[in-house]
């Protein structure tokens, strides 16, 4: 799983790219949150079984908050969205960059490295995967391999699978051996940065802030 | 090589993130030749040993550019710069500078041998690979530079993961698939990657969905949609 700090990279890139004129520190502030948001269902997981990288990166959540939101944009009766009302101007724009942090910034990292995400939990507990690799080679034309559709394990969607929420929890910081209940005994490990390409996510997204508030200033 | 779609990807996503009011596809045009054109470094392996990952690959041609554009636009008296491009090119080219460090040179950094990162000042290949945690039994650990220091001499020893040099290292591209030192296998296979792994899949993914969600938006930036 790619750590907490990648998500807050990533989501503060989303924020950059897509907040436009709402780009301003309140803004930038939600967007991260909604990308580090996901991670928290490790705290969960102390209580409920398996909830790390099921509870919150399941699709549902994103889903009602999608169709919250459009309802709210542009399909309320009265035609005055009330987010518009009580959040200013760019409430609106602000939630659905939010919202896309959520998915794109929290879950997806989840999805194509590490753990895997149980995009069908509490349906269906199988966490999956997009591991593979795309290509075209002179000798074997193109190769793919992220989609799977012979795939062996417990999963039903066409995507490798890598275990079950509840069979075998995913380890945190907070919840170091993924079951319920706590232990403050145990060594516990903040993972930060993991590997050289989650490091250059990060440096680059603190250098794209270093210019976009050095510019503005 | 992170494949060169990777690389693009990732620019995008840098790109929509600084560029604010220049962003249009002109800009994006230009930014994706500038992360192109590196890779024809490939090519000049025919000519010079070990000649990719290391002319198009290193850190001091863009920061002699860089340089040389804050001179040129902000220091001196007359701009040659200033005289030719309008404000939005010179962001863009600043743009490109930031893309082509962050999205190419440092992404390829990670990957194989990675990049002849001082050259031509020095040649030696260096590769970036580590983690970084905080435990509570050890406090924060760093492994991507390793500093050792010898206890009976006090002499340090500093280790950013230096590798070969250029007449050493060969990092293979679809243009020279493999060490021209050794016997070439026959038929020769060349690969043109597009995501070899999870997660460079998944930065490709995200240079398409900022590109999308941009559209989506529509051009007028002040737009609340």
């Amino acid at each position: 799983m790619a750590t907490a700090l990648v998500n807050a990279a990533v989501g503060a890139l989303l924020a950059a790219a897509l907040l436009g004129a709402a780009f301003e520190p309140r803004a930038v502030a939600v967007v991260v949150a909604a990308a580090v948001l996901p991670t928290l269902d490790a705290a969960a997981s102390l209580v409920v079984p398996g909830a790390t990288n099921a509870l919150f990166h399941a699709v549902w959540l994103p889903l009602l908050a999608g169709v919250t939101l459009y309802w709210d944009a542009a399909l309320r009766p009265d035609g005055e969205s009330r987010l518009r009302r009580h959040g200013g101007p760019h409430a609106v724009r602000t939630a659905w960059v939010a919202l896309a942090s959520f998915v794109v910034a929290g879950i997806a990292p989840a999805l194509f490295a590490g753990d895997g995400a149980a995009l069908l939990y509490p349906i269906e507990g199988a966490r999956y995967v997009f591991e593979g690799r795309l290509g075209f080679s002179t000798r074997e034309g193109v190769v793919q391999t992220f989609l799977a559709f012979d795939a062996a394990g417990p999963g039903v969607l066409p995507i490798e699978s890598v275990g079950t929420a509840a069979g075998d929890p995913v380890a945190s910081r907070i919840n170091p051996d993924g079951r319920p209940g706590l232990d403050p005994g145990t060594d516990r490990e903040l993972r930060l940065v993991e590997t050289g390409w989650q490091l250059v996510v990060v440096v680059a997204a603190a250098a794209v802030f270093a210019v976009r508030f050095g510019v503005t200033r | 090589m992170p494949s060169t779609v990777v690389h693009a990807g990732f620019a995008l996503l840098c790109a929509a993130a600084l560029l604010g009011e220049y962003y249009d596809r002109r800009a994006l045009a230009v930014l994706l030749v500038a992360v192109v054109i590196p890779e024809a470094d490939s090519v000049l392996g025919f000519v010079m040993a070990g000649a990719h990952r290391t002319v198009g690959h290193n850190l001091v041609i863009p920061a002699v550019l860089a340089v040389a554009l804050y001179y040129d636009t902000a220091v001196r008296d007359r701009s040659a710069v200033r005289e030719r491009l309008s404000d939005r090119w010179i962001a863009v080219a600043w743009v490109a500078v930031f893309v082509h460090v962050f999205a190419h040179v440092a992404l390829d950094w990670t990957h194989l041998d990675g990049v002849n990162a001082l050259w031509p000042l020095r040649d030696r290949f260096f590769r970036l690979d580590g983690e970084i945690l905080y435990s509570t039994a050890d406090g924060l650990v760093q492994t991507f530079v390793d500093v050792r220091v010898e206890p009976e001499t006090g002499s340090r020893t500093v280790d950013a993961g230096a590798g070969g040099t250029s007449e050493s290292v060969h990092v293979s591209n679809p243009v020279q698939p493999s060490d021209p030192a050794t016997e070439p296998e026959t038929p020769v296979e060349r690969r043109f990657p597009v995501a070899s792994t999870g997660w460079r899949l998944y930065l490709v993914g995200l240079g398409l969905f900022a590109l999308a969600a941009r559209r989506l938006q529509g051009d007028d930036l002040d737009a609340d949609a």
